[in-house]
């Protein structure tokens, strides 16, 4: 059966700690890392470890807590209000979809007017708007001309 | 966003909103600061050795004390909160390798660095040693690479790493030998034994 722990382990890692490994170790505790696989083991990773933890220690080059604080502290803020603006948003989007509903269907609604209107005042372009094409171009171009400036707001004040 | 048509009110209202946030922290500016002056290189040299890049660490170390500011929960102890911060530096850190930065890097120190204020022999042996575990430590999983620095660099109790890393204590004990075992192994060469005796 393989052991997985040894009774000897924290003396080992205590003399490792306390630098008196190997030098001011007593030979009972020698002797027994050279016969315990499980302690050779600790040692060699603890050993290693430990050294490898105090040089990336030294190199760390962590900011200031002033620093960490002053960022969290603004990331916070910010977070805040975007999520407090978010229903202005949502406010600004519905406004300019049921502004487009409403021109669409008026549009639609006077169409024929429109439509008699046009051809009595211009009646060599007529043909033009006699065409099946010329009412969802006109409903299109008059939500473009809603909704761009809406989005052309969205996307810039984001900045 | 859409501050050019907010009223004075909107403004004020916003500015209170922005004030609860930070009250919302787990700890006032005080309180922070000392903590993390006695963490911060502990959490970097941690997320430095998982990670093996250092600017990775860097920006895990200020998401990580985010989110602790940020945790809306109480902690009975210093223990405790360590443990916590740990916890959230781990997952930040899975969190990115599975979003495939997962290389091991071997963070060796420059010659002009504080780590290298040593002689040449010295630095020379410490720089191949530091080398060969960041070898041998990129051969194993993420969860071992952990277990074996807060057990060994760092000199956490199984509780504090079944604690820090989300997994059961019972575990702890049987999940430390192998690992430590894949280590030693991948360490390969002359034991550290062999190695100190000489």
């Amino acid at each position: 059966m393989t052991l997985i722990e040894c009774p000897r382990e924290s003396d080992v890692l205590d003399a490792l700690a306390s630098q008196r490994w190997p030098h001011r170790t007593n030979q009972e505790l020698v002797d027994h890392v050279a016969s315990c696989d499980v302690c050779r083991d600790v040692l060699a990773v603890a050993e290693a470890m430990r050294e490898d933890h105090d040089a990336t220690w030294r190199e760390a080059s962590v900011p200031s807590s002033g620093q960490v604080w002053w960022r969290a502290e603004m990331r916070a803020r910010h977070e805040a209000i975007r999520a407090a603006s978010r229903p202005i948003t949502v406010a600004y989007v519905a406004s300019a979809l049921a502004a487009f509903v409403l021109i669409a269907a008026a549009v639609w609604l006077a169409w024929p007017a429109i439509h008699e209107y046009v051809s009595a005042m211009a009646p060599l372009q007529a043909p033009a708007l006699t065409s099946p094409l010329t009412l969802p171009l006109l409903v299109a171009l008059g939500a473009f001309l809603i909704v761009a400036p809406v989005a052309l707001y969205l996307v810039l004040s984001d900045e | 966003m859409f501050t050019r048509d907010m009223t004075f009110t909107d403004v004020e209202r916003l500015d209170r909103i922005a004030a609860r946030a930070v009250e919302t922290f787990v700890m006032d500016e005080d309180a922070f600061r000392a903590f993390y002056d006695r963490t911060a290189r502990s959490v970097w040299s941690y997320l430095a050795r998982i990670t093996g890049d250092r600017s990775l660490a860097d920006d895990l170390l200020q998401e990580s004390y985010y989110r602790f500011l940020r945790a809306e929960r109480a902690f009975d102890s210093e223990s405790h909160r360590r443990n916590y911060l740990f916890r959230i530096a781990t997952n930040l850190a899975h969190d990115r390798h599975r979003r495939g930065r997962h290389s091991i890097s071997v963070p060796v120190p420059a010659e002009n660095e504080p780590g290298a204020l040593m002689d040449g022999s010295d630095l020379a042996g410490d720089t191949e040693r530091r080398a060969d575990l960041a070898r041998a430590m990129a051969t194993l999983k993420p969860r071992e690479r952990e277990m074996l620095w807060l057990a060994y660099a760092q000199g956490s109790s199984h509780e504090e790493i079944a604690e820090s890393l989300g997994v059961r204590k019972a575990s702890i004990k049987i999940l430390l030998f192998r690992a430590r075992r894949r280590l030693a192994a991948a360490l390969g060469g002359p034991s550290a034994f062999t190695r100190s005796r000489a």
